[in-house]
């Protein structure tokens, strides 16, 4: 029997109403998603690449039920996840982790790295505090952290920053890990190790949604890219050997050749 | 004004907090019609030396050592004379006294649009508060601004929009106008291509060295992006090895 897919997501539509500046300004419909499928399997990092504000994001935080679909179908481990109600997903969101692109802005400015890890444990994992201390330990040591357990969020570099968002989310042994874009900002050697121990610490079997705009990350570290625009996924690209073919994904794996940008942005 | 005059030096900046040093001893000159790539490694403190650079010291002690000049706007004067290990007190005077020349003779533009512009004011109206920085005012601001905004690929109508209004790209063009609009003659651009697709970045980075190279400003450009650095700049300035 075939392996069962992590994530489906079937025929995902999202579309905002934006408010004009004034009460009385009339309303405008976006839409940010457009029919987006894709499943990703067990082991599997799946990258969302491309536009600024093509809904790379939307489509992440969809997945994991913190924006409200507009239509379409989110199956999370076989159960559909965008009916459930919020009461019913808090208790499985242990198993469904979000590491979001500002990790200081994710963190408290008054818990150290030790106590974030164990609130993670003890409020979504159910441990009890001896034994989340005990794990949380571990996982900081794990990342490299062993010798910063105590320190602020202001005293961290942004590199020991990312890794207590990973740390706390890894901890919770997960089944779904979704990166929003995790190395946003760090210089080319800290966005490696990042996504070195991101990846490497993934547990066995679970599934992961990369979003990034490093094509050169996507390919090193992911097993499948899917190139969005303006709302769609336009390609779907198999690494390490997949070539992109659609003139908008071509230029975004090689920005700096020879590109018609009016002809390349058309969906 | 010759081609390559000096319009920023900046000599051994230190800067340091109670507990540890945050820069040591960064040095660099921004010359007319050149682009300056400062590069260095996330916390190295590019973004501090930037800032120093424009008279912006904000911790506590603060500077301990280097000089400050603008040979294009004050001649010789090292305002940093007299603000050595003084701490916060000196700095806040060092900010008020060259007050007037952030904004017009040295603009400066963030690593988001979003924290360029005022969220509460149309483009226009912002650009118009730039342009008034001009040592010489234009005949027509209505005018001045439309030329700004078709410098930087914006539609006129882009002037009645707030910036929320705006898509990511269109806002980093903002951000460009912005940092253009007063004339200056030195651009410090922080990291403007933090947060955008590859593709965006290209188009920012091209239209962002047109401009320097149209108004003949000198553009001091800090970034880790190689990639960049190494199609644009004409002076590589490393920080923190």
């Amino acid at each position: 029997m075939a392996e069962a897919p992590i994530v489906r997501v079937d025929a995902l539509c999202k579309r905002y109403i934006i408010h004009g500046t004034w009460p009385w300004s009339p309303k405008k419909d976006v839409d940010a998603v457009i029919n987006v499928s894709f499943d990703v399997m067990p082991g599997e990092v799946v990258a969302l690449v491309g536009q600024s504000g093509s809904g790379k994001t939307t489509v992440a935080r969809c997945v994991l039920g913190l924006e409200t679909i507009t239509s379409g179908r989110i199956q999370l481990m076989g159960e559909r996840w965008d009916q459930l109600s919020e009461h019913e997903r808090r208790k499985k969101r242990a198993r469904y982790q979000y590491i979001p692109q500002d990790a200081l802005s994710a963190l408290d400015p008054q818990q150290t790295a030790l106590e974030h890890v164990i609130e993670s444990l003890t409020v979504l994992g159910g441990l009890a505090k001896d034994e989340a201390e005990r794990v949380g330990r571990d996982m900081l040591a794990n990342l490299g952290l062993g010798e910063r357990l105590h320190a602020l969020p202001r005293e961290m570099s942004g590199g020991e920053q990312r890794r207590v968002t990973l740390a706390r989310v890894f901890a919770l042994q997960p089944a779904l890990v979704v990166a929003d874009e995790p190395t946003s900002g760090l210089d080319p050697d800290r966005q490696d190790a990042v996504l070195e121990d991101l990846i490497e610490n993934l547990p066995e079997g679970a599934g992961c949604i990369l979003v990034t705009h490093d094509m050169a990350q996507a390919r090193q570290w992911c097993n499948r890219a899917l190139v969005m625009l303006e709302g769609q996924v336009i390609e779907e690209l198999r690494f390490p050997d997949g070539q992109p073919s659609h003139p908008y994904a071509r230029m975004l794996f090689d920005p700096w050749g020879e590109h018609d940008l009016a002809q390349s942005t058309e969906v | 004004m010759s081609d390559f005059e000096p319009l920023l030096v900046l000599e051994d900046l230190c800067i340091r907090t109670p507990d540890r040093t945050l820069v040591d001893g960064v040095s660099f000159t921004a010359h007319r019609g050149r682009i300056t790539a400062v590069v260095g490694h996330s916390g190295s403190g590019k973004s501090l030396s930037a800032r120093a650079a424009m008279g912006v010291l904000d911790v506590d002690p603060g500077l301990v050592r280097g000089s400050l000049r603008y040979p294009g706007a004050s001649g010789g004067r090292d305002w940093f004379e007299g603000v050595h290990n003084l701490g916060m007190k000196a700095q806040m005077t060092l900010l008020k006294q060259s007050r007037h020349l952030r904004g017009g003779y040295v603009t400066y533009s963030p690593q988001s649009a979003s924290s360029a512009l005022n969220p509460g004011r149309t483009i226009g109206k912002q650009l118009q508060m730039a342009i008034q920085r001009r040592d010489t005012q234009p005949a027509d601001l209505g005018v001045a601004i439309k030329v700004v905004l078709d410098e930087v690929g914006l539609p006129s109508r882009a002037a009645y929009a707030l910036p929320r209004e705006l898509s990511g790209g269109m806002a980093q063009r903002a951000a460009v106008a912005l940092a253009i609009a007063p004339n200056p003659q030195v651009l410090i651009a922080d990291e403007p291509e933090t947060g955008l697709d590859p593709v965006l970045r290209r188009v920012i980075t091209e239209l962002m060295v047109e401009v320097a190279r149209e108004h003949n400003v000198a553009l001091v450009l800090i970034t880790h992006n190689m990639d960049t650095v190494e199609r644009i700049a004409d002076d590589i300035v490393r920080v923190g090895e």
